[in-house]
């Protein structure tokens, strides 16, 4: 599915992203956690294509092809999902039309029709159901307003329809309380179909309750140091960051 | 002088009602106005030539049908070239709501005609002159009305006609009225309505000035808010050969809230001119304005917001904020705040820019799959889409919703 060689990438002067090594197969759950600075969230940047994060060495491939050629919007029709940790607020667009255009757009790229009015409000329905999310914030800005779960949630919601190959879930724990964090992971988990990918990344353990990961790797100072089972975040759940060796850097760029 | 002006002055000799000791004196301060020239301020931006030496007919025969709203439901007055269409005595009206024509004396109409509006309006006063044909929507104390009350004001080809709407609402009343303009022959319009809001009473306004081509269309729309009155007016408007619009607020009693957002899209070469001037005459008065543009190829739009903050209208709230997209470089904007301030304890800001793609609600777009060029006709028309969501009347914001999306996307094709 996705096989990221030698990695380095840097955002502005910074390099961020010091050779990363990482292989996920159809189906698979991985788990990146680390401490704050480490490049959890950059990783997912590079990996989407944000203008301003440069790839300075390494190779990325996704479904055989490279990905690092590819424009932003090539990337998510190829199937490459990105649950952001602060989804932007964009009040002149309606999530109606956003959600509209976007699922088209993925669909057009599967080589799928494109769904009638009828049949698109049938589905953002049962997604919004999903994640608990009333259905009247379909008529609502992209994100206007909405409190922090209710971002995380909508973030969900989007994966749910549009159906990914493989989705990066960057930090969607973060600030939920137990309750939103059960609505987020049964949203993640009902997506896991054995075929469909995840990079789960988070800072704390207590995600990974809810989404058990098949591999759990640790991210520090820009590298993979450790990977393992899911024992390797009950670990660090236990003992914290300090064994590498380094204090958390603060916000991570 | 203008020989269209000369002509007005001519005319309004003969116009003789009710309302003709009023209309003298507005005729005396329109004959003291001079034509105003690029020296004038308030036409700096907004060349008159066109009107300068105009003659129109002033007769029409022309009929026409509301445009239909799905689940609208208003109370529908019609006025094509000027002359009221409908039979007002056929409405069938809820109790509270009275709707008469300007041609009846009404208590209402002889306390709302011109005393709302000021008298510094060029064709204000030429309105005020020749409008003969108007109607006065007279809504008792405590009264809420639930239907919405539109006035539709059509204009057709080679025909000059002046419209006017009185409103009067009264103490905790609620109403919500609309003013629904278009034309797109070669006409000279001016609309002009004064709203007289008492005590506690809410409005809910909108303007939807839709003329365009060859149309000229002047007018305005001025509210007078007593104590604890709350206005909420939404404007639209697109450009035409020539659209003026002159939109007055004034707080005349304390603890007033006025919200007033106005929105232009201009085609190709279109002009239109808004002047919005807020009073803030008494203390405790709050206001938001939100004006947002988007000028099409060598189409060119004024904005001119002004805030007057009284001596004594202490702890007023006034924001405004002008924001405005060119979609190329023939477009073109002049914006002009104009603060004026004489309290010392107000909060009052006012901001005008000229707005630039948010690159991550772009990045944000594109990881949802969405092309570039897609996401930016989304995101340029959210700008101005907001400020349809925010209207509160959800029929007319599905009505008015994708008018302006196919008018956007024609404007963006030809820019």
């Amino acid at each position: 599915m996705l096989t990221i060689k030698d990695l380095h990438a840097r955002v502005e002067e910074k390099t961020i992203i010091k050779g990363l090594n990482l292989e996920i197969k159809p189906g698979e759950v991985h788990a990146i956690m680390g401490p704050n600075g480490a490049g959890k969230s950059t990783l997912g940047y590079v990996l989407s294509g944000r203008d301003g994060y440069e790839v300075e060495q390494g190779e990325v491939t996704f479904k055989g092809a490279n990905l690092l050629e590819m424009e932003v919007e090539e990337r998510a029709q190829a199937g490459l999902f990105l649950a952001f940790q602060y989804p932007v607020e964009i009040p002149g667009v309606s999530n109606m039309e956003f959600m509209k255009e976007s699922v088209n757009a993925m669909r057009k790229a599967r080589g799928e029709d494109e769904l009638s009015s009828a049949e698109f409000l049938k589905k953002a329905k049962e997604a919004c159901k999903q994640v608990n999310l009333p259905l009247d914030f379909l008529k609502r800005g992209v994100n206007e307003g909405f409190s922090g779960g209710e971002k995380k949630r909508n973030e969900i919601m989007q994966l749910i329809m549009l159906e990914p190959k493989l989705a990066i879930l960057d930090e969607s724990d973060s600030g939920l309380d137990v309750d939103a964090l059960q609505v987020v992971a049964n949203g993640v988990n009902s997506q896991r179909d054995g075929e469909r990918s995840f990079i789960v990344v988070t800072h704390y353990q207590r995600l990974l309750d809810f989404i058990e990961p098949d591999y759990v790797h640790i991210l520090a100072q820009g590298k993979i140091v450790k990977s393992g089972g899911p024992e390797l975040a009950k670990e660090v759940e236990a003992s914290g960051y300090a064994w590498l060796g380094q204090a958390d850097e603060g916000e991570e760029a | 002088m203008s020989q269209w002006l000369a002509h007005v002055i001519e005319r309004a000799a003969a116009v003789d009602d009710w309302l003709s000791p009023v209309r003298a004196e507005a005729l005396a301060k329109l004959k003291e106005q001079s034509w105003p020239g690029r020296r004038t301020e308030a036409w700096r931006y907004t060349s008159l030539h066109a009107v300068e030496d105009l003659s129109l007919s002033t007769e029409s025969s022309a009929q026409a049908e509301a445009p239909a709203i799905a689940g609208l439901d208003a109370l529908d007055l019609v006025f094509v070239d000027g002359r009221l269409t409908s039979d007002l005595a056929t409405l069938d009206l809820p109790e509270g709501l009275a709707i008469r024509s300007l041609r009846d004396k009404s208590d209402t109409a002889e306390q709302v005609f011109t005393q709302v509006k000021p008298s510094h309006h060029l064709f204000g006063l030429v309105n005020d002159v020749l409008a003969t044909q108007g109607i006065v929507i007279d809504v008792a104390p405590n009264a809420t009305i639930e239907r919405p009350i539109r006035v539709v004001n059509f204009a057709t080809d080679n025909v000059e006609s002046h419209t006017r709407v009185l409103v009067r609402l009264g103490e905790n009343a609620k109403a919500t009225v609309i003013e629904h303009g278009s034309g797109t022959g070669h006409s000279l319009n001016t609309a002009f309505a004064e709203y007289d809001i008492a005590d506690n009473a809410r409005l809910e306004h909108y303007r939807f000035a839709l003329h365009q081509g060859e149309a000229i269309h002047v007018g305005g729309s001025h509210f007078k808010l007593a104590n604890k009155s709350r206005l909420n007016s939404t404007l639209i408007g697109y450009g035409s050969q020539l659209t003026r619009l002159d939109v007055d607020i004034i707080h005349a009693g304390e603890h007033a809230h006025a919200k007033f957002n106005n929105a232009y899209l201009l085609a190709p070469k279109e002009h239109f001119d808004l002047h919005s001037t807020i009073e803030h005459a008494m203390p405790n008065g709050t206001t938001e304005e939100n004006a947002r543009g988007i000028i099409g190829d060598k189409a060119k739009a004024v904005f001119n917001g002004r805030i007057h903050i009284h001596r004594d209208a202490q702890k007023t709230l006034a924001e405004l904020n002008n924001r405005n997209l060119l979609l190329s470089r023939g477009a073109q904007i002049n914006t002009k705040p104009e603060l004026e301030i004489y309290a010392d304890d107000v909060q009052c800001a006012h901001g005008a820019t000229v707005a630039e793609i948010d690159e991550e609600a772009l990045y944000y777009l594109l990881t949802r799959g969405i092309d570039k060029q897609k996401a930016l006709v989304m995101l340029n028309f959210g700008f101005v889409q907001e400020m349809v969501f925010d209207m509160p009347n959800e029929a007319l914001a599905e009505w008015l919703q994708p008018i302006l999306k196919q008018r956007f996307e024609d404007m963006m094709e030809r820019s």
